[in-house]
């Protein structure tokens, strides 16, 4: 019997030559993935289109029907609650990995020339995985949907000029009604994956444009392997794209089965249906946001939620053109950047803090409590 | 001819991009536009509780409206429930007489006036009147000032 049979059946054929005709060289880029944070993203946001998919089967945007589609996931859709948890559980995940994968490349300072236009992409990527989850968060019409929506509505009234109209456009009326359920049902089910989709394949083509066009600076410098005399990226000694295709799929799968047993072990939370008369006793925002509203309740929301928060996302916009450092690429911490990883640090450390703070240390009134002080029933 | 004349072809291609660019200018002008809805089909401004009557002494929440009826003996007004701080629903305390608000800790007087917490302003009193089958008529579009209750 001939060797690889099986193989030359599957590869030497006209249809898969047809359709694959010849791979692009093997860049470094692709070989030497630090925690491969970007590739994850990419996983959690397949994963987040499929299931969202699945639950657009069953989902209406309907203010009198939606919560019981909620739940009619959890006790009679088969599989409904497992694709609504794994919906919800990677949303949640991709937030913090989205925010890791920002801060691995801020502190290997891979921002610098000529990849600044990447970063850019890379925080409009961020915004929308926000916008994202925001938007989703009301699609449930439960307490917790209801009243995080009406603190970020306010929010954006206190924009100062355009407030009041923003609020207005947002919601589609002066209400947190059938249209602002609309509205963030569009949103989140077609502007944003579309958005992300297409910029997550400009981030992807445009990194590795970058590795190729700055050679082997960037990411050599910590290798101990020496890099190949004329790296224009023709690797294919060492590496083929089998190889990365296998490990990238390997990499899929371990991601999808944690949050598998994540969605089997652990329900996505669900409060009452959305009642406007009555409040939640403490209402508080999605977690996300929580640092964000635990800087709303030490005054007027236009600088608590408007003027801090823009600022720091503005100063996060602009780090690769502002910085002048022009050592230490590539490098875990280096010594030369000690300023910049501090500063960074620290500016993290709060925002956890603040979550923290909001999630932990918050009792009813928003008043102060430790975390095992028990909150007074009413 | 003179590279640098004005020729037919740059007039053409003038009016082309002047054109390309005023109809993609005003699709997203109207987009913007149609974003604003005008008309919303939410419940009206302006509406009718229960007869004077009916309301007993003291603060009385109308849970479907988010507001507040208070009377005292024979002056009635209406006070919005919503705090003015990021529009959560307040609650009345009767035993500690005002309203507090569960999400970060406003408290406001019986007539509204802030007294602790985020809130910058008091909450509104809405105008209220009498219609002619006797139920009270709120309008919440009329914002009236403290000590201008309704006599009934």
């Amino acid at each position: 019997m001939a060797v690889n049979t099986t193989r030359n059946a599957l590869f030497e054929n006209r249809f898969w030559k047809s359709a694959f005709r010849g791979a692009p060289p093997v860049s470094k880029w692709l070989r030497d993935k630090i925690f491969g944070l970007g590739l994850i993203n990419l996983s959690l946001f397949i994963i987040l289109n499929v299931t969202g998919i699945l639950l657009m089967f069953y989902y209406v945007p309907y203010t009198d029907k939606a919560y019981n589609v909620i739940k009619d996931f959890q006790f009679v859709v088969s599989f409904g609650a497992i694709f609504r948890n794994m919906h919800r559980w990677s949303a949640y995940a991709m937030i913090v990995l989205v925010f890791l994968h920002m801060s691995r490349v801020f502190y290997m300072a891979e921002y610098r020339e000529p990849r600044e236009f990447n970063w850019v992409i890379g925080w409009v990527l961020f915004l929308c995985t926000l916008v994202g989850a925001l938007t989703g968060y009301l699609l449930p019409w439960d307490q917790k949907a209801y009243w995080g929506m009406t603190i970020m509505s306010n929010v954006m009234a206190s924009v100062p000029v355009i407030g009041e109209k923003l609020k207005f456009v947002v919601l589609g009326g002066d209400e947190i009604g059938q249209s602002a359920l609309t509205r963030a049902y569009d949103i989140h089910v077609k502007v944003m994956p579309l958005i992300m989709g297409l910029l997550i394949a400009l981030h992807v083509i445009r990194g590795r444009t970058d590795d190729l066009l700055a050679g082997s600076q960037a990411h050599g410098e910590h290798k101990s392997a020496p890099a190949p005399e004329a790296d224009n990226g023709s690797d294919t000694a060492d590496c083929a794209w089998s190889d990365i295709i296998k490990r990238e799929l390997a990499k899929f799968l371990i991601i999808l089965i944690i949050i598998m047993g994540t969605s089997i072990l652990f329900g996505a939370p669900l409060e009452e249906e959305a009642n406007p008369s009555v409040t939640p006793v403490p209402a508080k925002a999605p977690w996300f946001f929580l640092g964000l509203q635990e800087l709303l309740s030490w005054g007027a929301p236009f600088w608590g939620a408007i003027v801090v928060p823009n600022a720091v996302l503005l100063f996060a916009l602009l780090v690769p053109y502002i910085e002048r450092g022009k050592t230490g690429s590539g490098v875990w911490f280096h010594p030369s950047r000690r300023l910049q990883n501090i500063l960074f640090t620290a500016f993290v450390t709060v925002a956890i803090g603040l979550i923290i703070v909001g999630a932990l240390f918050r009792g009813p009134g928003w008043r102060f409590y430790w975390p095992w002080q028990p909150w007074p029933l009413h | 001819m003179a590279a640098d004349l004005f020729t037919r072809r740059n007039f053409l291609s003038r009016v082309g991009w002047l054109a390309a660019f005023g109809t993609f200018g005003g699709l997203t002008a109207a987009s913007g536009r149609y974003l604003f809805p005008n008309v919303l089909y939410e419940p009206p401004a302006e509406f009718k509780i229960a007869p004077p009557e009916e309301y007993p002494e003291g603060v009385t929440f109308v849970s479907a409206k988010r507001i507040f009826v208070i009377r005292q003996q024979n002056l009635i007004r209406v006070v919005s429930g919503v705090c003015t701080h990021i529009g959560c629903t307040v609650r009345w305390s009767e035993e500690r007489n005002r309203f507090e608000c569960p999400c970060h800790g406003s408290f406001f007087d019986e007539n509204g006036a802030v007294t602790a917490g985020p809130a910058g302003k008091p909450l509104p009193w809405y105008g209220v009147s009498v219609a002619a089958d006797g139920r009270l008529i709120v309008d919440e579009h009329k914002i009236v000032p403290f000590r201008q209750a309704l006599t009934v």
